[in-house]
This record gives structure tokens, C-alpha cells and sequence, in this order.
């Protein structure tokens, strides 16, 4: 009997509970809706005397130097100065953690208020979501009112890239060079071996084992003769230049963009380039855990030390102070680094790929009020001076100019330096410094290096822009990619770990499996917008 | 008892629940109404309430992945693994710890076997990647020098496993004896004593007086871990693992990271949460009510 | 005899398997330590291991002359108090009925803080939940929504049910009313138990973080580990680094990241070998006794 009861009790009691329940979430269904941004408050300002508060998104990497914060700093109080102060406007900045970009973004927005007027990404498919669903304004015709500067500086092609369906509901910041990748080789062992400079894959082939057999840098076994990550940097040009040239329906509809770079899975001559880095795995010509080096530590670690003879890399990442090669100097007497052009394709082109021309997007949500104001900052840092002072300091402390570029001061003091540790991240309209001409921005960037360097930097950015393959842009953005891209860009880095490590007589069986679920996982679909898209661009 | 006689004698005990529930009223329950996001077509701009209503088809676009049933597979395979090697070892060190006679080694060693819990997991990831790589790692350095092959502890589906439980208790048991030390404060030493002069053997005075101390902590331990069989941390593997082994290493936790939060489909991401504490539930329920059964012992 | 050499043998493999154990539990934190005292070419090289090389002493004194790190000490200290206090006072609240099987509705209570073990709103409507009661951007955002850990509520009930309820039984016929019971009885016998739940929350406080990406937008209150954190991701995120192309001139080195590891652990660390003296056994067979 007693136990009856008891049950009694508990069921009458889980009712009274999902009561609870549901006033409680009433209850703050009532709240929330009430707290809606103040909206009486901007509508009728504008001219009035008390400035607006103008809110901007900026990336927190916690690299703030002592006696600064991100949202307190040199160049906040001189934009405060210079842009604030003028037009009456109260430009705060909200942190966003570099690391947790669209997490935070997306809760922001989600919660509808505290949103910042300027807010940014750099993930194609998070801004495609947010103008999908519509919450973003439309800045076509704030833009031809008060961002004539911007629109100038960016250009057609560039804003083009902010288009959703035809409406700018972004402003893409500009980039300043396209190139992306050069390949690096030890010229001293090749001089060690009277090697000439390998000039096509195949001679790369052959150079590769002279470097594990003859063991030029005696390390008695532990040599990497192609430093290998699954990082793009490194996969991305041997791939891409094992791709056949395709018509130009294939290149529309057979590539797929994860993420904001082109994916040639499906292209012919994908299969081949697997097999080539199968063959390089199972003959010990490429590092055994390549598959875990995602930050490219290990490969930095090993270049450092002399134990790779050939790698591919992002052009100018080696040549920082500090970094792989100037240590590789320090560990290893008489080391030196070429950089060369090697991967050649089924046309004798050294194809790579290179960025679009766009970098962030900045987006202004439709909640705020300040979208005016928003473009009007915008518009202020791509006029006059402004960006060019953001990005490179003050004259005679920060850099001096020598033929119309700046060069930076050597031995600058601690304020100095200090003073730029943010400059890239405010000046969101442009990634990379912006000279006015391709040619000056290259030496600009440069200059930048240590200057024992300087000549093979503009070597290597050389490399990076010659035989470039452009990223292919669909009349409209595909759903499909917005929607499996994170999972896809798994299973393609998965496709490469694998495919590279399996054994040769498995890798007919392992590929297909591979591929099909790939396709299973969303690659199928995309392919099919694809084609769809391509039609519709065909017929127009 | 009348009611009023009850209470005279009990409110005491109601008056300081009062602030606690009301704790998790406003802060546990009151932001449960975005469950029925899982129920919707979510549109940040939208919000929660504005969102269109689906139904289940959310439910059915989640259980008809391939990677669902993958990354479950794998939850309930690592769990259940960890719950054999991990869920002892604290218990096992603990019980070593009590055991041990050199107080001065006591208390250092306590204070440094629980050091590996406040490393973060972005630095252990290094430090494992230096330790177990396969080229270069300093365990495959000596075994090498040893004459021996390289073991591939990352790369390779069942060494990696191997690794990933040995991390997993390297990481936590230090940590995890601290329960069990609070508990064996409680524990009579009169009766070890006794069991003493009865000239009982250490192992058999552990198996006949410390494990039974124990026995109402492991139970409440034991009951909640199996609530958590099919939710499971979402740094180590994702740390641990990688792209060779994502057969193993690929649990919920990283799917819904990759599918709900950085894809930015919450409806996803909630569908999956939402099923993991159903089957949660019934999972601890399930314990609770056979431990009861079986050992009087429970939660409930 | 024997029994006596068995004991030996027992004690000193016992001595030998926790050796080891502390060693290998160490030698990661060494790890870290000799990374931050490194100089940057031995540390990029990967010659580091478990002593420094190139001493340098640089990241420390970098990490102890940045106001923003020793202020960011002293509010994680305060917030890991506060929280921690609050959590304890709260969950021996709750906890404290609970464990009497005799309360009614007792049930339904436990079944009200299970739930919470499985179920939750989500990080969208508690945000929304945040923001509505005007706690973000203050302290108050990192010590509220946390209060109390269901699994901790549980362990807690579990010692309490432990105690004999002879003791307490004794207090009510001496006419002892419940909050004295719990202050002058409960309390004191589960001495172990309180520490050890204390040093859960505070260490959980103390090392969380994912919560002040949400609600802190201030860098004044930024707790150490975020920004700890934000020093380590800084070039974790290398494919994107990449993209940002020559945005990035401001890599954070190793060294300075090991320091500010060693700079905010160790403070925590030392918290529980100072607990360890309320470790004492015992002290419910004194009372049992008394």
C-alpha cells in the first residue's frame, strides 16, 4: 500500500513539475520578448548634439602588450580622434575572441540585441547563412551615398564577393596580393649532390630519393626528404598540379568550395595525386605523421633543424625572423633555402591555386540603427591617409619612405612596436598592405622581412602568383556547400591522411569507400547545385 | 503526523531549499524553452519563438546521417572503455595512497598526481603528439634504440585507443582519488585494528574494510558515469584523435561541433543534444534503480 | 614473521608504483616549466624536453610586469572566493534536506536536480537568460548561472547520508533545531567531504572559461584563463593565420605562453596540499564516540 502511494505522489508530482515548466519558460518567453533593442532612441538622432555610439566588432587574439586592451589601445583613441570626435560619433569596440569568432557571432545575433553595428567574418558560409535569413541590411544604396572612398578603393570585382543573390549585403575587405604558395628546396644539398634545380615533378621524384639515399645532411636516417602536414599549404600545390585541365563546365560544376577554398576531389586527376603521395609514403620520402601535423609545428620544428629537403609553403612564412629559416641558419651551418616552382601539370604549367580577392566580410545586421554611421567609418578608413596611417604608423617612429614605400624603422622603441600589435585587425577593409599597385604592395611586403631575405621573398611572392589557377565564383551561393562544408573539408583532409597511408594494394578498395561516402555525405548534393547553377548561368 | 505537526517539525528543512530551487527554476529551467529548438527551423534573426515549427524533421535529417550512427558507435566504445580502465583507477590509486606508510611521499605525491588536471588539453595534445609520434616520439625513440620497432600509438586504429584510455587515466585518476580520499576519512580505524590483530593480510584488509567503506561513493560514481554513457567530453578526442583514426576518434560531441555549432545549424546541434538526455535518463534511471535492487545503495 | 616481510614486500611495491606514477604525472609540468625558461631557437627546434635550454628568464619577467596579467590574478581570485562560497553555501542548503529520507516531496527534489544533469535550454537561451537579468559584463554572469553542480549536490547528499543518524537524533531530542543540527553536527563531521566539493567548484571556477567568451566583453574582467587561452590559440589557428596573410606579424612565443601556463596554474595548484590538513581521519569516530 505504502508503495502505491508513493507512486501516486510521484506521478502527481511530475505533472505539477512540467506545470512548472511551462510557466517558467512563459515567464521568460514574456521577458525576452520585452527586451527589445531600444529603438526609440537612435531614430530621430543624428544631428542632435550628444554623440551616437557607433559599435564595432573587433578580433581578440590576447596579444595585448602591457598597457593596452583590445578595446583600449593607440589606435582605438586615434580613430576616436579622427573619426569620432569630427562627426560626433562614439566609436566603441566589442571583443570578439579570434578563436570563437562565429560561435560568438552567431549568439549575438541570435539574441537580438548588443549587437555590434560592424560585425565580421571570415567564413563564406556564415555570411551566406546570415543573408540567407535574412539579417543583414542592404548596403547597395548606403553605399552609393556615403561610401564613395570605399567603393573606389574596393572596386567592382571585389564587391561582388559581398553579393548575396544580387543584393551587397557584405563589404569585402580587398586583398592586396593573390598569391598563395611557393615550394622551398635545400640548395645546399643540392650543390652537395650536383643536383640541378628539379624542374618538373618527375625530376622531384628522383631528387627526393638522391636526398633520403645519399643522405646529404648526414642525419643518418631521420632525413624528410618532402616535409608534408595536412595543412593546405603543403597538400594544395602537389595536388593541384596533378589535376588534368578540364572544360569549362567541369571546372564550374565538378569543383567544390568548402569553406573559402576550391576542393578538387572530383576533379580528374585527383586519384593520380593520391597515388603519387601513396608512393612518396610507402618509399619513407614523406614524414610519417604528416596526418597529425594540423599547425604545421612539426614541419617548422623540422625545418628548422635541417631534416627536410623540399616543402611547400605559404611564400613568405619562412623568411620571418625567428622563423624556420632563420633558425635553420643558426642550427645548421652553411644551410640554404631556394625557393623554386617544381610541380608541373599536364600542360607543363606549375598550377597552384590563389586566394580570391576578397578577404573578411563585413556584414551590418538589419537590427542596428548606426548603419549609416557604419558605412561612414568605413568609407573615412578607405579615404586619404587613414588606412595607409593604420597600417604602417607614424612616419620616423614606425617606418621612413623609401621610393613612395614604407619601410619599417629598424630598431623602433618598445612604444613603437607596441603601437601596431592590432593595426591589421582594425583596418578591416583591406588584408595586407595596400600601395596602390600590385608591384609596390609585393615590396612593401617584403621589406617587412629580415633584409638578408629580401631578395628571395621577392622570389617566392613570384612563384606565388605565376600559373595561378582562379577560384571559381557561381552566380549564386550554394546551399548545399553552406550546409556540409565543415563536414565535407573533415572527410577531404581524411581522404588525403588515409589514402596517403594506406598500403599500395588496398588503395583501390580504401579510395572508393572513401569517395562514396564523401559523396553519401554531402558531396552529391553539391555537385548537383552545382550543375543546376551551371545550367541556369548557361541559359542566361 | 498531521500535516501541521510536520511541518512545525520540518520547515526548517523546507526554508533552505527554498533559494536552491529557486536557483534552478530561473537558471536550469528557465532557459529549457530553447528545447523546442530541435523542433524548429532556427533562424537566428528570427529567434527562438519566431522560428517556423518542423515537427520531426530535423530528427529524421539526423538519424539519416552516416556520421550520426558513426560518432555514437564510437561515444558508447570509448566510454565503455573508459569505464573499465578509468573508473578504477582513481580507486585503485587512492586505495595505494591510504596504504602508504612514508607520510612525507604521501602528501607530495598526492599534491603532484593530480598536476595533469589543470593542464589544458590544447597543451597535452602537444605533449602527447611529442611523446607517442610516430617518427619522432620519445617513446618510439627508445624503443627504436632498443632494437624494436616503431609503434604507430597515433596513427593506427587500436593503438590508438590503447593511447587514448592511457591518456584518459593519466589525466584524471589523480584527480579522481580525491573523492575517494574524502571517503576513507570515514572509515573506522578501530575496525583495522581489529582486522590487525586477526593477523589479516593488507590485500585481504583492503577487500574486507576499505572497498566496503567505499562502497556508497563508487555506487554514486558508478551511477552517474552511466548516465553519461553516451555524452562524452568533447576536447580529448578531438585533441587525441586525428585524421588517421577518425574512425575511432569522430564521437557526438565533435559531430555536433562540426554539424551544429560551426555550421551554424542549432537545430541539428540541439536534435542530438536533446537525444543524448533522453537516453541519458533512462540510462541513470536504469542504474539507479538496480543498484537499489542490488545494493541498497542510490541517487534517488 | 612472514606476515612482516609480506607487509615489506607490500609497502615497498606500493612505494614503487606510486613513484612512478608521480613521476610520469610530473614530468609534463617540467615540461612546461622548461619550455618557459627556454630561449626561442632551442624551443622552435624542438630541443626542449624536460630542462631548459639557453636559460632565459625573459617570459617571466614579461608575464610579471603586464598589469593586465596581476590584475587579472587578483579578479580570478576574487571570482574563484566569491563562486566557490556561494556554491558550498548553496549546496549544503539543498543538500542538506535532501538527505533526510523522511522529508516528503523529497523525491520530486532530487528528480528536479537529475533532470538538470541531462537537460538544458542551450547556450542561445541562456545567454538570452544572462542578459535579461543585466548580469553580462559583470562578475555576477561567472558565479550565478554555475551555482550548483547537480553531480556534486549528489555527492554531498551521499556523505551526508553516511553520517549515523543516531548523532543527529540525539541533537533533536536535545531539542536541537535543524539549523543547529547541520551547523554544530553536519557540518563539522563532513568536514572532508565540504573541503573536497570546495576545491571541485573552485578549480572548476578557477579553470573555466567557456562561459567569459559569452558574457564578458570587458578586458578589465577578463579571468586568467581566458587569456591564457587566448594565448594559446593565438597560433593554433594557423590555416587561418594564412589567410590573414601579413595581418599577422604578432605571434605570441612559446616561452611567454609556457610562463602565463605556469603563472596561472600554480596559484591553484597549491590550494589543495593547504586543504589536505582537514583530510582528517577520523573524525567522525571521535564524535561517534564523544
Amino acid at each position: 500500500m505504502f508503495r502505491n502511494m508513493k507512486r501516486k505522489r510521484y506521478t502527481g508530482t511530475k505533472r505539477s513539475l512540467l506545470l512548472l515548466v511551462l510557466i517558467c519558460s512563459l515567464l521568460f518567453t514574456a521577458c525576452s520578448s520585452k527586451n527589445e533593442p531600444n529603438a526609440a532612441e537612435g531614430a530621430n538622432g543624428g544631428t542632435s548634439e550628444k554623440p551616437v555610439t557607433l559599435k564595432i566588432e573587433v578580433f581578440d587574439r590576447g596579444n595585448s602588450p602591457a598597457g593596452y586592451t583590445i578595446t583600449d589601445n593607440y589606435w582605438t583613441k586615434w580613430i576616436g580622434e579622427n573619426f569620432g570626435k569630427p562627426n560626433n560619433i562614439d566609436v566603441k569596440y566589442v571583443p570578439v575572441p579570434r578563436s570563437e569568432e562565429v560561435e560568438k557571432l552567431n549568439v549575438l545575433m541570435a539574441s537580438g540585441s548588443d549587437v555590434p553595428d560592424i560585425v565580421f567574418t571570415y567564413d563564406p558560409n556564415t555570411f551566406n547563412r546570415y543573408a540567407k535569413q535574412g539579417g543583414l541590411t542592404d548596403l547597395g544604396p548606403l553605399l552609393d551615398e556615403h561610401g564613395p572612398n570605399l567603393k573606389q578603393f574596393l572596386g567592382e570585382d571585389v564587391l561582388s564577393y559581398g553579393q548575396f543573390e544580387g543584393t551587397q549585403y557584405a563589404i569585402p575587405a580587398k586583398r592586396s596580393n593573390l598569391g598563395k604558395y611557393a615550394s622551398f628546396i635545400r640548395k645546399d644539398w643540392l650543390d652537395k649532390l650536383s643536383l640541378p634545380v628539379p624542374q618538373t615533378t618527375d625530376e622531384l621524384y628522383e631528387t627526393l630519393k638522391a636526398f633520403k639515399e645519399k643522405d646529404p645532411g648526414e642525419l643518418g636516417g631521420q632525413v624528410i626528404p618532402l616535409g608534408m602536414t595536412i595543412a593546405s599549404a603543403q597538400y594544395e600545390p602537389l595536388i593541384w598540379s596533378f589535376i588534368k585541365s578540364v572544360s569549362e563546365e567541369e571546372r564550374y560544376t565538378l569543383t567544390q568550395q568548402l569553406g573559402s577554398n576550391d576542393y578538387p576531389i572530383l576533379l580528374p586527376g585527383f586519384k593520380d595525386a593520391l597515388q603519387f603521395m601513396n608512393k612518396l609514403y610507402n618509399e619513407g620520402l614523406i614524414s610519417k605523421d604528416f596526418g597529425l601535423d594540423k599547425d604545421k609545428k612539426k614541419l617548422g620544428e623540422d625545418i628548422s633543424n635541417g631534416k627536410v629537403g623540399f616543402f611547400s609553403e605559404d611564400d613568405i612564412n619562412i623568411y620571418y625572423e625567428n622563423g624556420s629559416y632563420d633558425l635553420l641558419q643558426k642550427n645548421v651551418k652553411g644551410a640554404e633555402i631556394a625557393a623554386v616552382d617544381v610541380y608541373t601539370n599536364d600542360e607543363g604549367k606549375h598550377a597552384k591555386p590563389k586566394y580570391a580577392p576578397n578577404g573578411l566580410y563585413i556584414m551590418i545586421p538589419k537590427s542596428s540603427e548606426r548603419a549609416v554611421e557604419a558605412i561612414k567609418y568605413l568609407d573615412w578608413m578607405a579615404s586619404g591617409d587613414n588606412l595607409f596611417t593604420i597600417q604602417n604608423g607614424i612616419e620616423g617612429e614606425n617606418y621612413t619612405l623609401v621610393d613612395d614605400i614604407p619601410v619599417a624603422v629598424e630598431n623602433q622603441t618598445e612604444e613603437a612596436l607596441n603601437r601596431m600589435y592590432n593595426a591589421g585587425d582594425m583596418a578591416i577593409i583591406s588584408n595586407g598592405k595596400q600601395l596602390g599597385s600590385l608591384e609596390k604592395n609585393l615590396k612593401a611586403r617584403a621589406l617587412q622581412m629580415p633584409k638578408q631575405f629580401h631578395e628571395q621573398v621577392a622570389v617566392a611572392q613570384q612563384i606565388a602568383n605565376a600559373d595561378t589557377i582562379d577560384p571559381v565564383l557561381m552566380d549564386r551561393p550554394i546551399e548545399a556547400q553552406t550546409k556540409y562544408a565543415t563536414t565535407l573539408l573533415d572527410k577531404f583532409n581524411e581522404i588525403i591522411v588515409k589514402m596517403t597511408m594506406a598500403k599500395p594494394d588496398q588503395f583501390e578498395s580504401i579510395y572508393e569507400t572513401m569517395i562514396k561516402d564523401y559523396m553519401a555525405s554531402g558531396g552529391q548534393a553539391i555537385l548537383d547545385e552545382r550543375t543546376e547553377v551551371y545550367k541556369e548561368m548557361q541559359s542566361k | 503526523m498531521s500535516a501541521i505537526a510536520y511541518l512545525r517539525r520540518y520547515w526548517q528543512l523546507y526554508a533552505l531549499l527554498v533559494l536552491p530551487l529557486t536557483y534552478f527554476i530561473i537558471f536550469k529551467y528557465g532557459p529549457m524553452y530553447g528545447i523546442q529548438i530541435a523542433f524548429k527551423d532556427f533562424n537566428f534573426f528570427q529567434g527562438i519563438h519566431r522560428s517556423e515549427w518542423i515537427g520531426f524533421e530535423a530528427f529524421r535529417e539526423v538519424f539519416g546521417m552516416r556520421d550520426f550512427y558513426l560518432t555514437l558507435r564510437n561515444t558508447l566504445m570509448l566510454n565503455f572503455l573508459d569505464l573499465l580502465v578509468s573508473f578504477p583507477a582513481p580507486l585503485i590509486l587512492a586505495i595505494l595512497l591510504y596504504e602508504l606508510k612514508a607520510v612525507w611521499f604521501k602528501k607530495l605525491s598526492q599534491t603532484i598526481l593530480y598536476i595533469p588536471h589543470f593542464i589544458s588539453w590544447v597543451i597535452i595534445g602537444g605533449i602527447v603528439y611529442q611523446v607517442f609520434g610516430t617518427e619522432s616520439g620519445m617513446v618510439n625513440n627508445l624503443l627504436m634504440s632498443l632494437g624494436f620497432e616503431a609503434v604507430p600509438f597515433l596513427t593506427d586504429k587500436s593503438d590508438w585507443l590503447i593511447t587514448y584510455l592511457l591518456v584518459g587515466v593519466w589525466q584524471s585518476a589523480g584527480w579522481g582519488t580525491i573523492i575517494y580520499l574524502a571517503a576513507l576519512t570515514g572509515i573506522n580505524k578501530e575496525l583495522f585494528e581489529a582486522a590487525g590483530i586477526d593477523g589479516a593480510g593488507r590485500l585481504k584488509r583492503i577487500w574486507h574494510i576499505t572497498l566496503p567503506g567505499l562502497k556508497p561513493t563508487i555506487v554514486v560514481l558508478l551511477i552517474i558515469n552511466l548516465g553519461h554513457m553516451i555524452s562524452i567530453g568533447f576536447e580529448r578526442p578531438y585533441v587525441i584523435g586525428n585524421l588517421a583514426v577518425r574512425e575511432y576518434s569522430d564521437v557526438l560531441s565533435t559531430f555536433v561541433y562540426r554539424i551544429g555549432i560551426e555550421s551554424g545549424q542549432y537545430t541539428l546541434a540541439t536534435v542530438v543534444g536533446l537525444f543524448q538526455a533522453v537516453v541519458g535518463l533512462i540510462f541513470v534511471l536504469g542504474a539507479n534503480y538496480t543498484s537499489k535492487k542490488l545494493t541498497d545503495e542510490s541517487i534517488l | 614473521m612472514k606476515e612482516q616481510t609480506a607487509n615489506r614486500v607490500f609497502d615497498t611495491v606500493n612505494f614503487i608504483i606510486l613513484l612512478v606514477c608521480t613521476l610520469i604525472c610530473l614530468a609534463p609540468f617540467l615540461h612546461i616549466l622548461a619550455i618557459s625558461l627556454s630561449s626561442v631557437r632551442p624551443i622552435v627546434s624542438g630541443e626542449v624536453s624536460l630542462f631548459p635550454v639557453e636559460l632565459n628568464f625573459e617570459a617571466y619577467f614579461k608575464v610579471f610586469s603586464d598589469p593586465s596579467m596581476i590584475r587579472s590574478l587578483g579578479f580570478t581570485v576574487l571570482l574563484t572566493c566569491l563562486f566557490t562560497v556561494l556554491c558550498m553555501v548553496m549546496s549544503i542548503a539543498m543538500g542538506y534536506p535532501l538527505s533526510k529520507k523522511k522529508l516528503k516531496g523529497r523525491k520530486v527534489f532530487m528528480f528536479i536536480v537529475v533532470i538538470t544533469m541531462f537537460f538544458s535550454g542551450g547556450i542561445i537561451p541562456e545567454y538570452i537568460l544572462v542578459r535579461n537579468l543585466n548580469l553580462l559584463d559583470s562578475i555576477w554572469a561567472l558565479v550565478l548561472p554555475g551555482l550548483i553542480n547537480p553531480f556534486y549536490l549528489i555527492i554531498l547528499i551521499s556523505f551526508f547520508n553516511n553520517i549515523p543518524e543516531s548523532l543527529e537524533e540525539s541533537a533533536e531530542i536535545d531539542g536541537s533545531s535543524h539549523f543547529r543540527t547541520l551547523i554544530s553536527i553536519m557540518l563539522p563531521l563532513s568536514l572532508p567531504v565540504i573541503t573536497t566539493l570546495s576545491l571541485f567548484y573552485a578549480v572548476g571556477r578557477w579553470n573555466g572559461f567557456s562561459d567569459t567568451l559569452m558574457y564578458i566583453n570587458t578586458p578589465e574582467l577578463y579571468p586568467l584563463q581566458l587569456k591564457l587561452y587566448q594565448l594559446i590559440q593565438n597560433n593554433m589557428i594557423s590555416e587561418l593565420m594564412q589567410m590573414e596573410g601579413a595581418q599577422m606579424a604578432t605571434v605570441v612565443p612559446e616561452s611567454l605562453k609556457a610562463a602565463s601556463v605556469i603563472f596561472a596554474t600554480v596559484p591553484i595548484l597549491i590550494v589543495y596540499p593547504w586543504l589536505q590538513r582537514y583530510f582528517v581521519s577520523g573524525v567522525m569516530l571521535g564524535a561517534v564516540k564523544g
